[in-house]
């Protein structure tokens, strides 16, 4: 299990994490949401223990990840994928990283086996494509056998199957019951990988819970068609609604159920030909929860709440 | 299965990472190819020269076989350090230094066999090219000029020395890596300790020059591999040794420190 416990990292003047208070549980994929550079890589690397939070702590199986007396047989991370030096072959990385933790070189040539780089094993990583160091460091993760695993953006170069091939990987880590702890600034990779989602912007915490409960909550549209749009969308909005899209085809409707439209729209006595709720997409609703949080806008111009 | 992460697990592991890369490769190749190429090169000139008339009494009197022999490792010292440097800063340039840090956490640990790692390979490099190019250089000589022997107690010391000093400049390249974590700039400062600071002193007052040199890091080097006396205005062999390691010891502190307390 990870435990983030009211974790703050400041940086001159920047605070790149703010007050972060959250658990990763074993046995299910937690996905880590939210817009590049709200704080998930720089979350990571606090509770590996690499950079060094200005507040609060973070621990592994309840240890700070620092007073672990073999790491990688309990915690397994791919961070960047590039943080390799591109000098030395993928074997004799995995074998330097094998032999600080007494793991057998047999295992080295397995976990080469698995991800599917053996045949360029004694290659210099610096020639590997972004796809093959994302599969040299999920090597790495592995190494150890841990039962807790970080990856950060581990989709990120990966091609069609290779992104298949990792959720199902994913999927088998965590029915094994390991921590799986998945970050990516993808809402569509999340909803299809991951069980349980914490949502950060800007470095705090927005949301958690699952991908069912995180879309249940957002406030879904009903998409009405009647006989007679204008008078139907008078009523509705003078029941509070917020009527979106009113023309021929038919209207957008929030803040209101379909039951509570139908009702309305009976009491008025305007015929309905179509009620039907949509439920938000997990896209939507990530972007309804960072709408005030994203760093870099598309604008291209920092956004101020 | 013992899977702890120990001392010496840390030390196989960083010994994988040192000769596994081609800077080290290279570095060593250069340390040989300096050391015993210029000691070849001086060797075979001053050789030639010996009976020239040009060589006078008073420089066959000052002449010393052994300096004039490891002469290539005032060369072989930038080369060393660069080694050192590179031991550290490849880490943060390529950024696998977090990758280290994820399988070894303890960082004190993780410098103390990284150091040891360096050391123990500078220092077997640094005696055998010592060793070689002395051996070849008093063969060159052997029969015109005056030649020394390793069974002069201040022979020896001199050439053991001088695979000494290549060991601490490289340590001292590893911890000037490990506080500036930037390879380019980790190397001027490292030659700038052994070139630019004396040049400095020059400029200063004669008096205050005598004062301060022989506190310079790279000073020893050249005369403590001198079997014949020193320039009065230097410390005893020893001496210029124990200031050298203190340098080492008070950089390796303050870098493990800063270490300790930085992110990676």
């Amino acid at each position: 299990m990870i435990k983030v416990e009211h974790v703050t990292k400041r940086y001159e003047g920047t605070t790149a994490v703010d007050d972060l208070d959250f658990e990763v549980n074993p046995g299910v994929v937690t996905g880590f949401l939210g817009p590049n550079g709200s704080g998930k890589s720089t979350t990571m690397r606090i509770i590996l223990g690499i950079d060094h939070p200005t507040k609060g702590q973070a621990t592994v199986n309840g240890k700070r990840y620092e007073h672990l007396r073999d790491p990688l047989h309990e915690v397994g991370a791919l961070l960047d994928a590039k943080s390799v030096h591109p000098g030395r072959s993928a074997r004799n990385h995995l074998r330097a990283l094998a032999a600080s933790n007494r793991i057998p070189y047999k295992r080295v040539d397995d976990v080469l086996d698995f991800v599917g780089i053996a045949s360029v094993a004694n290659k210099k990583v610096g020639t590997f494509s972004l796809g093959m160091s994302q599969r040299l460091g999920i090597a790495a993760a592995l190494l150890g056998d841990p039962g807790i695993l970080l990856f950060d953006e581990p989709v990120n170069g990966l091609d069609p199957e290779g992104i298949r091939w990792i959720r199902e990987f994913f999927r088998s880590l965590a029915n094994e019951g390991r921590t799986v702890f998945v970050s990516s600034h993808l809402m569509s990779e999340m909803a299809v990988s991951a069980d349980q989602i914490i949502v950060i912007g800007r470095g705090k915490f927005i949301t958690q819970g699952s991908i069912d409960s995180l879309t249940a909550n957002a406030k879904g549209t009903v998409f009405v068609r009647a006989a007679n749009h204008a008078q139907l969308a008078t009523v509705l909005r003078d029941h509070h609604a917020v009527v979106t899209e009113a023309n021929d085809e038919g209207l957008s409707v929030t803040e209101l159920s379909a039951e509570e439209i139908g009702q309305l729209a009976f009491d008025a006595g305007v015929v309905l030909f179509e009620l039907t709720p949509q439920r938000a997409s997990l896209e939507d609703v990530f972007m309804e929860l960072t709408a005030d949080s994203v760093e870099y806008g598309s604008s291209g111009v920092r956004r101020e709440q | 299965m013992n899977s702890e992460v120990t001392f010496s697990s840390i030390v196989r592991s960083e010994w994988i990472k040192y000769r596994t890369v081609r800077s080290s490769i290279v570095g060593i190749f250069l340390t040989f190819f300096l050391t015993i190429g210029l000691g070849v090169l001086v060797t075979v000139l001053i050789r030639a020269h010996w009976n020239s008339p040009s060589n006078g009494p008073a420089q066959r009197l000052t002449f010393d076989p052994v300096q004039t022999s490891l002469v290539g490792v005032i060369f072989a010292q930038f080369a060393v350090g660069v080694i050192g440097t590179l031991f550290i800063t490849s880490e943060y340039s390529s950024a696998s230094i977090r990758t280290t840090l994820a399988a070894v956490p303890n960082r004190v640990r993780l410098i103390a066999g990284k150091f040891v790692v360096l050391v123990a390979c500078t220092f077997v490099v640094g005696e055998v090219v010592s060793f070689l190019a002395f051996l070849i250089g008093q063969a060159i000589y052997s029969g015109v000029v005056p030649t020394a022997s390793l069974s002069n107690g201040t022979v020896l010391r001199a050439v053991i020395f001088s695979g000494v000093y290549l060991t601490l400049l490289a340590s001292l390249g590893f911890c000037i890596g490990l506080i500036i974590r930037h390879s380019a700039a980790s190397i001027s400062v490292f030659v700038a300790m052994l070139l630019v600071l004396p040049l400095i002193i020059a400029f200063l007052p004669q008096s205050w020059q005598n004062d301060s040199i022989r506190f310079l890091p790279g000073e020893g080097l050249g005369h403590s591999m001198t079997s014949v006396q020193p320039g009065s205005h230097l410390f005893a062999p020893w001496t210029s040794l124990g200031i050298l390691v203190l340098y080492v010891v008070v950089l390796l502190a303050i870098s493990t420190t800063l270490f300790r307390r930085r992110d990676a």
